[in-house]
This record gives C-alpha cells, structure tokens and sequence, in this order.
C-alpha cells in the first residue's frame, strides 16, 4: 500500500479512528499488528508469511541469546540469527546476481557454466524489515536491549506499518519501550502528526514526481551524448527526486506513527547542507548508517586500530552499503566512491587539523558546495542502470560533449534549477535546526497558509505519482 | 519488561493545533470547489480517467472463448460495445489503448493458453508496426499492471472510478499539475526539436471502456481544431536521433519492422491453433491525416502485406460504400453517434470475416 494512494487514505482513516476509539492497549496493539499486515500483505498476501517468520525467528533467537549464560553460546545464537536473516535477503534480493557473476568468474577461466535463472520475486521492504527484525537480536546480545516477552509486541515492532517498507529502520530497542504504556490522546500530536504527513506526500508527489522525476527520466534513459547544460540538469533533478521522495516517505511514516502515539527518530537531518562527506552521512538515512555503524564498522575495529585500519574498514562498510540498496554493481561503485571520499575526507582532516581559516564561513560554504557536487557525481553511478549509461553522464558533465544533444525544454530546466536552488537554501538556512523549532517560530498564519497550498498542491496533482524509489531496495 | 525507558522525544511545535486543522480544511476546501467549478465552466465533465488499472481490470475479464477488440484510438472510439453484443452474440471486452501499439496486447492473447477466443485489432499501420518507443511503452505499461496488479491497485483503482464520475477536475491528461505546468507559456530553447504534445481531454470513459468523443469536439471549434492541428506532428516520424548514424538507425527500424510482421504472424497462429480467430480492421480517418497516412503506409505497403503473411482476415473502410462514408469531426475518430451506425454497419463484415467467408478482403 503506497502512502500516497486512495487505498491508504482510507485504511488509515479507518485504523486511526478504532485505534483511538479502542480502550485497551491490548487491543490496540492488536489492531495495528492486524493493520500492519494488511498493509504489507496488500502488495503480495504470500509474503506477509515471509515477514512473520522472520520476525518470530528474531523473537525466539533474541530468547535465547539472553537465556545463553556461556559467551560461546550466546554468540552462536547471535551467528545464526545474522546468517539466517542475511541469508533470505541473499536469496531473494541478491540470488540472480550471484548465479551471474558466478558464472562471469567461472567463464574468466575458461569454465563454462549456465546457471539457471531464478523466477524470484522480490518481497517489498525486504531490506528494511530484515534489519529491523536483525536489530533486536543483535542490540540483546550487545546488551543494549533486554527481550520482549510477548511475540504480539516484537512482531509488531518489525512490521509497524508506517516504517514497514521504507524505513525509517526503527531499532526493536527503541519501538518496544513504546509497546509497555499506552500514549495519552494528545490534539496537538495527532495533528501535528497529519501535517508531517501532508508535508512527506508533499515531497513526494509534488516535488520529487511532477518537478523533477520527469527530466531525470528524460537524462538517465538518453542513449546518446548530451551537452552539459542538459546533464547536469538530469543529474541535480535526481539528487532532488532522491531526497524528495525517500525523505518524503521518512516524513510521511514519522507523521503516521505520531498520529497513533509513537515516536520515531529523524531519518534526514537537511543533507545537502553537509560540510563534508562524514557530515553528509550524519545526515542522510540516518537510520541506515547508525545500523552500518553500530553493526558493522565498529564490530570491524571501527578507527580504534589506526587510521589504515580505519580506512579499510570505512570502504567495507559503503561496499556493503552500496550493495545493500540493489543487486548491481553501479551500486556497489556507489557505495565505493562514497568510502573513498570519507578516507580523503579523514586524510585532509589530519592535514588541516590545526589550520583555523578551515573554518572560516567562505571555507565551509565552499566545502559544502564540493561536497554537493561530489555527491551529485556519486547520483550518477547510483540511477544508471549500467556503467556505460554513468560513464556517459559522467562525461557530459564535464564537458565531454561540446555538441551534445539538447533534450530538455526550458519548462524542465527552470523547474530543476527553481526547485534545486530552493532545496540547497533550504537546507542550508536549516542545517542547525529542526522543523519543529522552524515551525515553533513561524507565525500561526503562515504555518496555516503553507499545509493548506500543500494540500491544495497534492489534491492538484491527483493521485498520479509513482511508487517510492525505496521501494525496491 | 526491563528495557531502559525510550529517552527520545518528538517535540510538539507550539501552536493551537486544532483552529489550524480547521482553517486548513476550509482553506483547501475553497479552492478545491472553486478548481472544480472552473473544469466544469471549462467543458469538462466527470468521467474516468483511461489508466492501467481500467485497462487491467478489462484484461481480467478476458475469458477463453472472449471476443476481445485491441488495437489504438481508433479501435476504441469507433466501436460501440453493445452493438457488437447484438450482432455477434457477447459483448465484446475493449483492450485497445489510446496511443498505443496493439502488438504487445495481441503476443499477450496469445501467449494465454487458456484465450481460443476471437481477436478484432484495430490497425493503424506506423503505430501497430512501431518499433519501440512510447507507443509500446504504453500497451507494455497497461500489460505489467495487469500481470502485477496488487490488492491494494485494485482498491485505490475502485476509490478512484468513485471519485472521478464524481469530480470534473480529476482529469490526468489535462487537469493534473504536471500537466498545468507543461501548458504555461515558456518559449523553448533554440536547439530543441518541437514537443510531441498528445491530444487534449476529448472523451467520456465508461467502465467497461467504451469511449465516445465529447460534443465539444464534435462540433468545429477551438477543440476541434486544436486535436487537429496535432495529429499532423505526432504522425510525423521523429527526425532519427543524432547519435545514431541516419542509414544504420534506418536499417535498424527495416529490420525490427521485418521482425514485427514475423512476430505477429506467429501470434496469429498460435491463436489459431488452439480455435481463436483474428481479423484485423483499418478504421476510417479523413482529412490532412488520411492524406498523411495515405502517402507514408500506403494501402498496398503493411496492411497487404499484414493479410498476406497472417493469412487473416482484414476489413479496411475503404473498400465498403457503407463504411467509407463516415466524417471523422478531428480527422481520426468517428463521434459517439457515428461510432454507434459504423459499427452496426461493421457486424456483417465481422461475421462473414469470422466464418472465413471469400467475400472479406
């Protein structure tokens, strides 16, 4: 069920009004359990069968970790949860992939094999729900978290509807201290929650599908060479979609969880205000680098083994990142490029340590845009759908091509360029605040004014965005 | 529970929340009726949208022994479904897509095992012999919705048919913001060849898809003459791309053309094989189109050569006095009333087509 579809308007009108109608807790989390599962099963029924295996296997696991006395033990569970769970990502995320570069590496010397093709569909949110379900029993065997005894309660923290598919990737550690008390009806919440809502499917819709998907479409699908105005464009006009459409989804799911009384952590924190690449992923999908850094990057010796070791371990980690969002190797170089420009970034820090004009406003606004514009270069290799298509983007923005073809109208382009602007100013006056506090300080007029031309704004738009890019991560 | 207490919370901006909700549900309820007053002061009518899901849920109602009518525009607008019912016995299921190449749909039919049915496609030949491009795309979109359609398509799809037989302005061709934004008056950059702009709102869409042509266009006058004036560049070939030498991207487009009269004579078989039938009809078109269409895939060019590598039947207007007369208001569509007499006109030759009678051409 997509947030931004009729069918959701009115299952969550309905969910919403029982859950607040229904006095007992009990209840209550039974109904949004229920809901939760309509909500996944909606896509594909079968599926939702997957989900709940996953979770309860999390839930028995996580049992036994903490009843393990021996450490041996305890890590033994711990391996088979990790295993299992990566395992059925693997499979269904990552098997064709595998069965093909096997065979590529077969044929390299000189072994012929033809691996069979794999008719297998991809559950939607896989990515999403395993780490959700794999943060419970790694957090209980780190003994940051203690486990739940009721199944109900774990398995609704997996598949809590609005960060179900598309994160953001709510740790069990901090959904399942929400299950233990009822929230109190609180207005101001609910609605506050309806107006993160209509600003999430406001990004969505609005800015990332009718401003900017159109003329990425256009850029990343040409064959042929383009001038450098028109690939640029393309390029901003996905670093904007990108943003738009998964912030939008992260806003849309914090709004929803308000709305019944459950609070979940930011996901983006204004990204393209970033000074640096360590700052940009301090910013972006938080709840995915957290998880990459709690789990992966500090079980790895994190920086405590010198700076080499640090290094390696960084590009392990945005390997292992890039992979993460898709079986492809664009996406592994993705994540690759942004490990490497984490180590330069760590190299130019120890050089520049001491040197104080590297803080000076002119300094950080300059980093800021290099940091931008590296990122936008790293949106390249992450929408192609193959390096021949990046590597002809790539050229074009810089300058490759002087009689590159000319495909966008000047409509397109004062889109990107208006929308674009907007977000990196955006981010920018922001990048030290939150959307509370700017809102806390906005008159009471304005705040109204602004919800009711973004209402107006989706209602004009109809109904006709596509489905989330994250999505099929 | 022994989990330490969640420490983080979400702040609450300081406002009266609840007159804001309200101001701003009167607020966007405001230019909501006043945005539907305006479509509705400006000839536009509440009726469905033509999506994927309304093509799907059509697709659903394919049965094996199904007459089913595909093709483009023309095959939709020109016939009339209950007619058709009279005249060959069960109503006819509509698949055929408004800018659209039917082959995808009819390698669809036949690929089905269960389908013997009977097929009426519709040909109009540079968009049935398209090579790629948007007008596949759009018959592959309608076809991967129908393969993947999910309960909860299928439920926004219901709420959405509610909605727009209710609302004028829900209208995803013209009404959309999208749409709004590619209409306001920003002069183009030198470099770029003129947009292929597809026609603007002209039709009514039951749900069963039968789609009449709207009074408005029926009637000469600024709609009218609007559809007109593009049709002449969306039936124009697009000049061949700059980075494909001209002679290997011609051969290239040769060659998949050689490909599609292959690939739908293998179609036709296969529904053959297991009892179905397929005709094939040229619908009428006049004016500055006709001329076009006349000059750039002559009579005697694909469509002969469609019959003659099928071996199916076909029924084109022009050799009949009875179906040859018709006036199409915008050049390539007949309007509702006309549609209805075409194809009360057509049944005979449909019939005699189906029973593989000579006297069909």
């Amino acid at each position: 069920m997509l947030f931004n579809s009729l069918t959701f308007v009115v299952f969550f009108i309905i969910v919403v009004s029982v859950y607040w109608t229904l006095k007992s807790w009990n209840a209550r989390k039974n109904l949004l359990l229920v809901a939760s599962y309509i909500f996944y099963g909606a896509w594909n029924p079968p599926f939702a069968l997957l989900l709940f295996a996953t979770s309860a296997l999390d839930f028995y696991l996580g049992a036994r970790i903490a009843a393990a006395v021996e450490p041996r033990r305890r890590k033994a569970w711990t391996t088979a949860s990790v295993v299992v769970n990566l395992s059925m990502l693997g499979f269904f995320k990552y098997g064709n992939f595998l069965l093909e570069n096997t065979q590529w590496l077969l044929a390299q010397v000189g072994i012929i094999y033809q691996p069979p093709h794999l008719n297998i569909f991809l559950p939607i949110g896989i990515s999403f729900y395993t780490f959700h379900s794999l943060s419970y029993t790694l957090d209980v065997y780190r003994g940051v978290a203690q486990p739940t005894k009721s199944l109900r309660d774990f398995v609704l923290a997996v598949s809590f509807f609005p960060q179900l598919v598309a994160g953001p990737i709510v740790r069990a550690a901090d959904f399942l201290p929400q299950c233990v008390a009822p929230p109190a009806p609180r207005a101001g919440r609910f609605i506050w929650g309806l107006l993160l809502m209509t600003f999430g499917l406001f990004q969505k819709t609005v800015l990332a599908d009718t401003m900017l998907s159109g003329s990425a479409d256009t850029i990343f699908n040409y064959p042929g060479p383009l001038n450098t105005l028109d690939a640029w464009m393309g390029v901003l006009a996905f670093s904007g979609q990108i943003f738009f459409d998964f912030a939008g989804y992260s806003t849309c799911a914090i709004g929803a969880a308000l709305c019944l009384g459950f609070e979940l952590r930011d996901n983006f924190r204004f990204p393209y205000a970033a000074i640096g690449f360590s700052d940009f992923w301090r910013r972006w999908h938080i709840s995915l680098s957290t998880f990459l850094r709690d789990f992966l990057y500090i079980p790895l010796g994190g920086n405590r083994s010198g700076p080499a070791r640090a290094a390696v371990n960084l590009i392990i980690v945005m390997f292992l990142g890039g992979l993460w969002h898709g079986a492809a190797w664009t996406f592994v170089v993705w994540g690759l490029i942004h490990g490497v420009l984490l180590v330069i970034e760590r190299v130019c820090r120890a050089i520049f340590r001491d040197a104080a004009w590297t803080e000076s406003l002119g300094v950080q606004v300059l980093i800021a845009l290099v940091t931008y514009v590296a990122v936008c270069f790293t949106w390249v290799f992450f929408r192609a759908g193959d390096f021949a298509t990046a590597a002809r983007l790539v050229r074009a923005m810089v300058g490759f091509f002087p009689n590159g073809e000319a495909i966008l109208t000047t409509r397109e382009i004062l889109q990107v360029a208006i929308v674009s602007a907007g977000l990196l100013l955006a981010h920018w006056l922001m990048r030290n605040t939150t959307i509370e506090a700017v809102v806390s300080r906005t008159p009471r007029w304005l705040v109204t004014a602004l919800w009711a031309v973004m209402l107006f704004a989706i209602i004009l738009n109809q109904g006709s965005g596509s489905a989330f890019i994250y999505f099929q991560f | 529970m022994a989990f330490v207490p969640f420490d983080f919370k979400r702040t609450i901006p300081d406002h009266s929340w609840r007159g804001i909700l309200i101001i701003v549900v009167l607020l966007t309820a405001g230019p909501t009726i006043a945005w539907e007053l305006y479509a509705r002061s400006a000839r536009y009518r509440p009726t469905l949208n033509d999506t994927s899901d309304l093509w799907a849920q059509a697709r659903e109602r394919v049965k094996p022994d199904s007459i089913v009518i595909i093709g483009d525009s023309r095959a939709l607008f020109d016939m009339d479904l209950a007619v058709l019912e009279q005249g060959l016995g069960s109503r006819p299921v509509q698949l055929a897509l408004a800018g659209s190449c039917a082959y995808p749909v009819l390698a669809d039919l036949a690929a089905d095992e269960k389908f013997r049915g009977t097929v009426i496609c519709g040909i109009v030949p540079r968009m049935f012999f398209a090579p790629g491009g948007p007008l596949v795309e759009a018959s592959e979109k309608a076809l991967k919705r129908y393969r993947s359609w999910t309960p909860a398509q299928r439920v926004s799809h219901q709420l959405g048919m509610l909605a727009e037989e209710r609302f004028a302005f829900l209208k995803e061709r013209d009404l959309t913001l999208a749409r709004l934004l590619e209409k306001l008056p920003i002069p183009n950059r030198t470099a770029l060849s003129p947009p292929r702009i597809p026609p603007p709102y002209f039709q009514t869409t039951e749900r069963d898809r039968r789609t009449r042509m709207v009074e408005e266009c029926v009637r000469p006058g600024a709609l009218q003459t609007r559809i007109k004036e593009g049709w002449l560049p969306l039936f124009t070939p697009p000049p061949p791309p700059s980075y494909v030498p001209k002679e290997k991207f011609l051969a290239g487009v040769g060659k998949a053309i050689e490909a599609r009269f292959g690939d739908t004579a293998a179609a036709v078989e296969k529904i053959r094989a297991r009892g179905g039938k397929v005709v094939f009809v040229r619908f009428p078109m006049t004016g500055k189109l006709k001329e076009l269409e006349d000059q750039a895939t002559p009579r005697a060019g694909p469509w002969t050569r469609l019959l003659k590598d099928t071996g199916a039947p076909g029924i084109y207007f022009e050799d009949y006095p009875e179906l040859a007369g018709f006036d199409c208001p915008e050049w390539s569509h007949l309007s509702g009333p006309d549609s209805v007499e075409f194809t009360r006109r057509l049944v005979p030759y449909l019939k005699t087509a189906l029973a593989g009678k000579e006297s069909v051409k």
